[in-house]
């Protein structure tokens, strides 16, 4: 057995247990740490995978918050029924935004994708159609389904570990496949994947759909879990903090990612006292982890290829 | 029509700063191909110090002097802090991917504005109204006050010196030549390390006295306001094509009359909106801005 496969064994077998702790600020903690490993995993696909510089992701995330949101609290709906909506909308919706700007070079997507983020977080904050609820969000998402409450600690946990394990299998189905592969060449270099058949748009938009797809089904389990969607969560900081998460443990790196969403969601709950200092010290952090290894703590490993093969390419950015 | 006139004013006002903060990215992106998201921040801290160097200072020394002592001490703290950034955080990183850099720079980001907040703290901190003289005049019923007259001036005389200074010196041609190829610059025997702390020097120093502006015309200043203008001016350095001097300060300028134009006829809670759509369209249909030169793009 690989040592990789050893450790998810073990990684995933201690969170299936975890709830023994049985201590219910620890759990929610875990909770968080499981949607935002999968959001940080979706934006991977379009950042590290797909090499596209995506600051804007936290649209996806919160399109399927709000989405979830609306549908129950405005219109009374079984919140089960969001579940096909909360995939299909946010990846109709990031087919719809990056196709006219993913030929873009690396910095100018960046901005593009920062400036879609400001829109969508006026847009929440302008209370659209009296949908949205204005800067204070919406409150009061009843997540009772067939008897059950699915906003017990208990069931949100295993809920997100379900989602987390789902993405895990999404991302190394993606690693093996055709298209995984494809994004890769095209991450490496366009034009050559352009000349053995590959169309670099395609795969593109298929990245931010993707990546869009399962962020909105991390949406959706966030407003279970707090029975309550606000801008704030949404906003373009958030992206930062993911795209910061995505760097700083590793482009395409699954445990680099986990690492990264432990770091700057996790660890900021153990030292509680120091809160006011959190960003400040995530600063130097960041600074100090690029300086130390600019690759992310736990870069990606490409078999057997020689090194000046997998470094970065400085034109595709 | 008054509302018009008066509205492309205030557009000239804010579009100084825009203007002012955006040559800062402009000219790293130029040298660098970094996006230094600490500018916004830089500028921030620009307020901040400028205050408490004001506070120190006034009614000790005339007026006038205390405003001139303000803006030069400000604007030295803040080179100092541009160049310091530049060594730890970025020098490191110029051979490393790219996306690092950006990282670094986020973090630097963070670490300054977190950093004012820690030392000022979270609230909104009061400008004193009469640091200038608080004239106003009315010409064909627009309202035009000192402040706005001064700003406009010393931005324009900062430009000049600017154009002035990188098309006629031979710094200037240095820091072109780094501007288009740093390696052939280097064998030509230019100091490119050189080039580009001076150019953090210069950046900051139109960064730090667009920071001043914003508490003399605003007079409230927060901790977090770097981002926001930061964006803004980022917005305008690419609206005229970045990496493009002349473009930066067309660029700012018209997002300053865009955004007036915006938040007095049709809404200002969607005045943001507005910028950021403006940006994408742009982005769109000419990816280099309205003056950038065109560049041969794979795919």
């Amino acid at each position: 057995m690989k040592t990789s496969t050893i450790g998810y064994i073990i990684f995933l077998g201690a969170l299936a247990v975890f709830p023994v702790i049985d201590d219910p600020r620890w759990i929610t903690v875990v909770t968080t740490f499981c949607i935002y490993s999968v959001v940080a995993l979706s934006v991977d696909i379009v950042l590290g995978r797909a090499g596209m510089f995506d600051m804007g992701h936290a649209i996806f995330f919160g399109l399927g918050a709000y989405i979830t949101a609306i549908l129950n609290a405005h219109f009374g709906l079984n919140v089960l029924i969001a579940i096909p909506l909360v995939i299909i909308i946010p990846a109709l919706f990031a087919i719809i935004i990056s196709s006219p700007i993913v030929h873009l070079r690396g910095d100018y997507l960046l901005v593009a994708t920062v400036g879609f983020n400001i829109v969508f977080e006026q847009v929440l904050k302008n209370n659209l159609f009296g949908l949205t609820g204005g800067p204070n969000g919406i409150f009061g998402v009843d997540a009772y389904v067939f008897g059950f409450y699915l906003d017990e600690p208990l069931v949100v946990y295993y809920l997100a570990f379900a989602l987390l394990i789902l993405t895990l299998v999404i991302i190394r189905n993606l690693e093996a496949s055709k298209a995984g592969r494809a994004l890769h060449y095209v991450q490496e270099d366009p034009l050559a994947s352009e000349s053995i058949g590959i169309n670099p748009r395609f795969y593109r938009v298929f990245a931010f759909a993707l990546g869009a797809a399962i962020a909105g089904l991390a949406g959706f389990l966030f407003t279970i879990q707090y029975a309550a969607v606000s801008p704030e969560a949404f906003g373009f900081m958030t992206s930062v903090l993911f795209f910061a998460i995505v760097l700083v443990g590793g482009k395409a790196s699954i445990p680099g990612i986990l690492a990264g969403t432990f770091i700057m969601f996790v660890l900021p709950e153990i030292f509680r006292e120091f809160a006011t200092w959190r960003y400040f010290v995530f600063g130097f952090a960041m600074i100090f982890t690029m300086v130390m290894r600019p690759q992310g703590i736990f870069p990606a490993k490409y078999g057997k290829l020689p090194k000046y093969m997998t470094g970065d390419n400085h034109d595709t950015a | 029509m008054d509302i018009l006139l008066q509205q492309i004013v205030n557009g000239l006002t804010i579009g100084s700063i825009y203007a002012l903060v955006a040559l800062g990215y402009t000219m790293v992106y130029g040298v660098l191909k970094l996006i230094n998201f600490a500018h916004g921040d830089l500028v921030a801290l620009s307020a901040y110090v400028g205050l408490v160097v004001y506070m120190q200072i006034a009614g000790t020394i005339p007026g006038a002097f205390a405003v001139i002592i303000m803006f030069l001490v400000t604007a030295m703290v803040i080179a100092v802090v541009g160049v310091i950034l530049e060594r730890l955080a970025y020098r490191p990183l110029r051979t490393a991917p790219r996306l690092s850099a950006v990282v670094s720079a986020l973090g630097a980001s963070m670490m300054i504005q977190n950093g004012i907040m820690l030392i000022w703290g979270p609230n909104i901190r009061i400008y004193p109204s009469d640091i200038l003289p608080t004239t106003t005049w009315t010409i064909f019923g627009v309202t035009v006050t000192f402040v706005q007259v001064v700003m406009l001036v010393i931005t324009i005389v900062l430009m000049a010196a600017l154009t002035l200074f990188i098309n006629y010196t031979k710094f200037g041609t240095a820091i072109r030549a780094s501007a288009i190829n740093q390696d052939a610059a280097k064998l030509m025997g230019i100091n490119v390390n050189m080039v580009i702390v001076v150019i953090f020097i210069l950046g900051s120093v139109l960064g730090a006295v667009g920071g001043l502006f914003i508490g003399m015309y605003y007079k409230s200043i927060s901790f977090n306001l770097g981002w926001n203008y930061g964006l803004n001016a980022f917005i305008a350095a690419i609206l005229g094509g970045i990496g493009n001097i002349p473009g930066s300060m067309v660029g700012g300028y018209l997002l300053g009359l865009f955004t007036a134009l915006i938040s007095g006829y049709v809404s200002s809670t969607w005045a943001e909106a507005f910028t950021f759509i403006l940006l994408i369209v742009i982005l769109i249909f000419r990816p280099t801005g309205i003056l950038g030169e065109r560049v041969a793009e794979k795919v």
